[in-house]
């Protein structure tokens, strides 16, 4: 075994061990006071089912912790994709417009009054719509450049944002307003097994497909002409990231609302130390989304009484690691890149 | 059998523009090193991309090994054919390692990743080129004349029948452009794999005694062995009457006269 092969099998065990440390320490941290034995006592079913920490665990924090992973994992795999698939190592999950649209829809169910079910459905609905409408306006602009894809994303993502606004406007500010503006700075507080249900078989069903392809994704990386020669079916493997990225950002968003930073950071963080492999990144991608967002969620339900959003914890710890990353890479960082 | 076949080809970028490939016809045998020369934007990068598949010609057929390129599957072609292209992109921080694996990539199934014997393979390859100080590089890392030769390799790893090379030697010095046409000569004869690339310069024709096409405006003008087509008689055509063999050169090279 080469000393690469070792030293990418060794982040892999830490991250593994990461994740599993920081999900249990999901489980017990929180404003109801758990003992750390009380988590692994439900593990082990030495848990009375009756009691108060039991119903904490299982109904409160298990399904929130679980969503946050799956959200982290979501997001960061669909950066990855995007920034690997259009060679640009600045775009995020959103950049289709996805996120805008989904808010737009969530917004509108919140304006018409509508079940939490129905503001996950809207925004799902809307994000997909949102990725539709931009693939169409970049097939009117007859050039298969994936700047005219980012061009049309920004525009779209535009008019989104435009509508968003119209639908504040048009919000009642003492009840409805203050709804939307919540639901759009993300938060796992209403999340439950259901949402586990939604997000799991999306998330879980595009990352073993990743997996699987991990290696191939490299080829995607190379552009059109080298991948088409060295016998990828190029077309079809971008549709299918395509697919794939918008599916998990759209469910992601829809059940914890807009939450920044995961898919531009996580990626960069996975290149600055395993290289740009995506056999390597696919894998650690996924162990770091997921402890990022878990942790992120921690804290946004222990600085105070009351939840901080998601939006505001990702954003405040993501522009940091962001500068890090680059502060680091200062050097190494090419007028090609 | 020839190895590469072109019938009729005729490419636009578009409905209704202007033809920048009209009629191109030729054919390269097995083995052999073949250039195409033309001028600046007369068509040369185009004709390679057509001839890689890259873009569909509007009329005509590419056959290569007597096959239609049009009716092979991904995988087929890249295992009948390589292309090298002109720059990386932005494929900077991939290792040389992890870069010419990619080239085994229509050897192995959807789900297999490179295993030993794609490992050595690659090895093999990287010590008969001389790099194996460039294999844990980046690409970032490297000169253009390094660059250029691992991107050689990588089509060698591939090993298809034919490699097609899009201005291999355009961004390089002269110690850099002799090193990369000996390579393409020496696969031709060691691996008898067919090379076509294309060129703005005549006398790397010489160098590498190739069969010559000679482009002008979307059309082969001119065509056959190297030292019967670089003459200023045959090249004015194109590049026009200013044309003449250098003084005092090993070959007879092509040069510009002194106004």
């Amino acid at each position: 075994m080469t000393e690469d092969v070792r030293v990418i099998r060794a982040y892999i065990a830490l991250s593994v061990g990461i994740f599993i440390l920081i999900f249990l320490v999901a489980l017990w941290m929180g404003r109801y006071p758990l003992e750390f034995g009380d988590v692994i006592d439900y593990f082990t079913g030495n848990l009375p089912k009756s009691s108060n920490e039991y119903k904490v665990i299982h109904e409160l924090r298990i399904p929130r912790t679980i969503v946050a992973a799956l959200v982290g994992i979501g997001l960061g795999l669909s950066g990855l994709l995007y920034q690997e698939t259009f060679q640009n190592k600045l775009v995020s999950p959103d950049f289709l417009g996805v996120t805008s649209g989904a808010c737009v829809g969530a917004a509108l169910a919140i304006l018409l009054g509508l079940s939490a079910l129905m503001i996950s459905l809207f925004a799902f609905v809307m994000g997909i719509i949102t990725v539709v409408f931009t693939l169409s306006l970049a097939k009117v602009f007859q050039n298969r450049s994936p700047t005219i894809l980012l061009l049309s994303g920004i525009i779209i993502g535009g008019l989104m944002s435009a509508l968003l606004s119209m639908i504040k406007y048009f919000a009642d500010p003492e009840s409805t307003l203050a709804s939307i503006t919540f639901w759009l700075m993300g938060s796992c507080e209403h999340v439950t097994m259901k949402d586990v249900g939604l997000l799991l078989p999306l998330i879980a069903g595009c990352s073993v497909i990743l997996l699987s392809i991990r290696w191939r994704i490299n080829l995607v990386a190379l552009g059109r002409e080298e991948a088409q020669t060295k016998g990828l079916n190029y077309v079809l493997y971008r549709r299918l990231i395509i697919v794939m990225a918008t599916l998990m950002t759209t469910s992601a968003v829809s059940i914890v609302g807009s939450v920044g930073w995961i898919g531009l950071v996580i990626p960069h963080m996975v290149r600055l130390l395993v290289g740009r492999n995506t056999a390597n990144t696919i894998p650690l991608t996924i162990l770091f989304g997921g402890v990022f967002m878990i942790i992120v969620d921690i804290l946004s339900r222990s600085f105070t009484n009351s939840e901080v959003p998601l939006a505001a914890i990702s954003g405040l710890f993501g522009t940091v690691i962001f500068i890090a990353i680059i502060y680091i890479r200062r050097r190494s960082i090419l007028e090609s890149d | 059998m020839k190895a590469i076949e072109l019938e009729d080809v005729t490419f636009s970028y578009g409905k209704g523009k202007r033809k920048v490939l009209d009629g191109v016809g030729l054919s390269c045998e097995p083995g052999t090193v073949n250039a195409l020369i033309g001028l600046n934007g007369c068509g040369k990068t185009t004709l390679i991309k057509v001839m890689a598949g890259l873009e569909k010609p509007l009329v005509g057929t590419v056959r290569y090994y007597g096959r239609d390129l049009s009716e092979l599957t991904f995988r087929e072609r890249a295992s009948v054919l390589a292309y090298v292209r002109q720059n990386y992109g932005s494929l900077s921080d991939y290792s040389v390692k992890d870069y010419l694996l990619f080239g085994t990539a229509n050897k192995l199934d959807l789900f297999d990743v490179p295993g030993k014997g794609e490992k050595e393979a690659v090895r093999e390859i990287v010590m008969r080129f001389g790099i194996t100080h460039l294999y844990d590089k980046k690409l970032g890392e490297l000169s253009g004349g390094e660059r250029q030769i691992v991107s050689i390799c990588s089509a060698m790893v591939q090993d298809s029948k034919v490699v097609l090379l899009d201005e291999p030697c355009s961004a390089l010095d002269i110690v850099n452009q002799n090193k990369v046409l000996t390579i393409l000569n020496s696969i031709a004869k060691d691996s008898e794999k067919t090379i076509l690339f294309s060129t703005h310069n005549p006398n790397h024709a010489l160098y590498t005694e190739a069969n010559v096409f000679l482009l002008g405006s979307g059309k082969i003008i001119d065509s056959g062995p190297a030292e019967e087509i670089i003459t200023p008689d045959r090249l004015k055509p194109i590049y026009g009457e200013g044309i003449c063999y250098s003084k005092d050169q090993p070959y007879n090279e092509i040069s510009f006269a002194r106004r």
